[in-house]
């Protein structure tokens, strides 16, 4: 049984706009902020994904599953960016010490310093990330399931891999939902995912329990949603029609070229030097540094 | 059901326009911005990137591997969900890692999709599925990395064209054999080249390349010569080669997208990536695999 994205139609500014101008500039958006290291800039577009989320009066109920798993993971990535310092070379390389730590642990010596550059880098980093994974939270709850299809079609895509980009989209969550009863139903039979024993090859061995069940499962199910289609014809006649018709409308435009005019503004003021890496050297001070 | 036919339209015009443009917006780009500049040899890896594409499409292009109907469209759909979701679910759940190796268990999926598939199931699946899984995890969008990840699964589907598959899978051996030893060789010569992000320098990887060799060596002839079982010896020899182009391309491409110098793209980067991924593949390739060939025994599908 498919399950469905937390979808909900809702009349909002954000829905009411052409899916295939939101996710244009959602892209836009996210190619952006890629080009940016700026964290002037970078909290201002964090300031408006928010901003975007609000509009579409997205819930922290409807949100928090996607934050709860996104969130660790960002934590952790900038955590160890900060402390290591790796990542940043290409930014930044000049290196100004505001804490030196040190401590003895199982006999061996640790000294992980934090440069001024290592933690701008590190909060530039989370702000990037928090940014994208906030935009990219709009395409599955703002856009209704059944629009993916002439979305993607829209956008340029053939039929048949509109459909199948459709498609792919509406498999994630069952087969997130499949991923989490496998993960359950070995638990019960004493696989612990947490403690996998023995050395590398017997401990990538040890993943089979959890790939196998949920691969050829789906591929096995797949045959009903094949034999479907074909009942339906589907790929028969040269030329598809899709149930929904999208309409650009003047709004629609002015969000799409909103897009290409942030991009092409972004690509510019890079070449020319103007966005770069941000570094508030007051705060040196505050740290006591040099 | 499968028919006979070539692709429709003149794909030759249009893989030959966007090598040109691309060549063209790549030229302009390196001589009007200001950043790192490529170098003579990022040219020539460029060029040889280049050949390759057009020498695949001139022994490929004819053969039905390129059919797409309900099948390819549903099973597109499901690799690349699949890659996506497992992709996400390896980030949450405590997986085994070591120092070296970063660990993605669930590359293995478009390998396996476009090995027993076809290439565009192969390649959608790793395509899409690196979109959906960096989603997810609120990576943003490379699209560089996203299509290497498609390469890595469109060139083992590159099987299906051939009628000796077991001739085909013993040059694809020699080919990943030699290439893997030239990599062992290179950085034993070059130690002190650094991962860009990681810091790791190639000196700390030689042990593990050369690991790597014997495995997908000893692999290959064990599952063939001893479990008499040569489609999974194909797998693993086809799988290993589609990590190493889909690397190498992402790779690669970094000389022009970050500025990397060939060799820290080459062996700081492409040796990282392709290592522990072709660990994966040797590993996990098999028992997919096999369970999908019993699966399909026992469904009779």
């Amino acid at each position: 049984m498919l399950v469905n994205w937390n979808y909900k139609e809702r009349n909002t500014l954000v829905q009411r706009l052409d899916p295939r101008a939101r996710v244009i500039f959602i892209l836009c958006a996210i190619l952006a902020i890629i080009l940016t290291w700026d964290l002037r800039l970078l909290v201002l577009w964090l300031a408006f994904s928010l901003l975007v989320l609000r509009l579409a009066r997205l819930t922290w109920a409807e949100m928090r599953r996607f934050w709860l798993i996104v969130l660790p993971i960002v934590l952790f990535l900038v955590t160890l960016t900060a402390l290591t310092g790796r990542g940043g070379e290409e930014v930044y390389q000049e290196r100004h010490l505001i804490w030196q730590g040190s401590w003895e642990l199982f006999g061996r010596r640790f000294a992980p310093g934090l440069s001024l550059e290592q933690l701008i880098f590190a909060i530039s980093q989370f702000t990037r990330m928090m940014s994208m994974a906030a935009l990219s939270l709009l395409i599955p709850f703002t856009i209704h399931p059944a629009q993916y299809g002439i979305t993607f079609k829209g956008l340029g895509l053939s039929d048949k891999f509109a459909v199948a980009t459709d498609l792919a989209f509406r498999f994630v969550p069952t087969l997130g939902r499949d991923f989490a009863t496998v993960l359950d139903a070995q638990r019960a039979r004493g696989y612990e995912v947490e403690r996998l024993g023995g050395g590398l090859v017997q401990q990538v061995r040890h993943l089979a329990p959890l790939i196998i069940p949920i691969t050829i499962g789906a591929i096995l199910g797949a045959e009903d949603i094949i034999d479907a289609m074909d009942l339906r014809a589907f790929g028969t006649h040269p030329k598809r029609t899709w149930v929904t018709q999208l309409v650009y409308r003047r709004r629609d435009y002015a969000l799409i070229a909103a897009g290409v005019v942030v991009v092409m503004a972004t690509i510019v003021l890079r070449s020319l030097g103007i966005i770069r890496f941000w570094v508030p050297w007051e705060w040196l001070t505050l740290g006591g540094g040099l | 059901m499968r028919t006979e036919t070539a692709p429709s339209g003149n794909p030759l015009t249009r893989v030959l326009g966007a090598l040109i443009v691309a060549t063209v917006v790549l030229f302009l780009a390196n001589l009007l911005t200001t950043g790192d500049k490529a170098s003579a040899t990022g040219w020539v890896l460029y060029v040889v990137g280049a050949v390759v594409t057009m020498a695949i499409y001139f022994f490929f292009a004819s053969k039905p591997i390129w059919q797409v109907t309900t099948r390819e469209v549903v099973y597109m759909a499901i690799g690349a969900a699949l890659y996506g979701v497992l992709s996400w679910a390896t980030n949450v759940i405590q997986l085994p890692s070591v120092s070296l190796v970063a660990l993605r268990p669930a590359v293995v999926i478009p390998v396996f999709f476009g090995f027993v598939f076809g290439p565009v199931v192969g390649f959608f699946s790793g395509a899409v599925g690196n979109i959906l899984g960096d989603a997810l995890t609120g990576w943003g969008v490379y699209p560089v990395w996203d299509l290497g990840n498609g390469l890595m699964g469109l060139i083992p589907g590159l099987a299906l064209a051939f009628t000796d598959r077991e001739r085909a899978a013993r040059i694809v051996l020699y080919l990943v054999g030699a290439i893997l030893a030239l990599f062992t060789v290179l950085a034993l010569a070059f130690p002190g080249v650094e991962h860009p992000w990681m810091g790791q320098t190639m000196g700390q990887w030689w042990p593990f390349l050369l690991v790597l060799l014997v495995l997908v060596v000893v692999g290959y002839f064990v599952l063939r010569n001893v479990g008499r079982r040569p489609s999974l010896s194909a797998g693993v020899v086809w799988g290993a080669l589609g990590v190493i182009v889909g690397m190498a391309f992402a790779s690669i491409a970094d000389i022009w997208v970050n500025g990397y110098s060939v060799a820290t793209a080459l062996l700081g980067e492409f040796v990282p990536a392709a290592g522990g991924n072709l660990f994966m593949i040797v590993i996990l390739m098999p028992i997919v695999l096999a369970a999908w060939e019993s699966a399909r025994a026992r469904t009779g599908r």
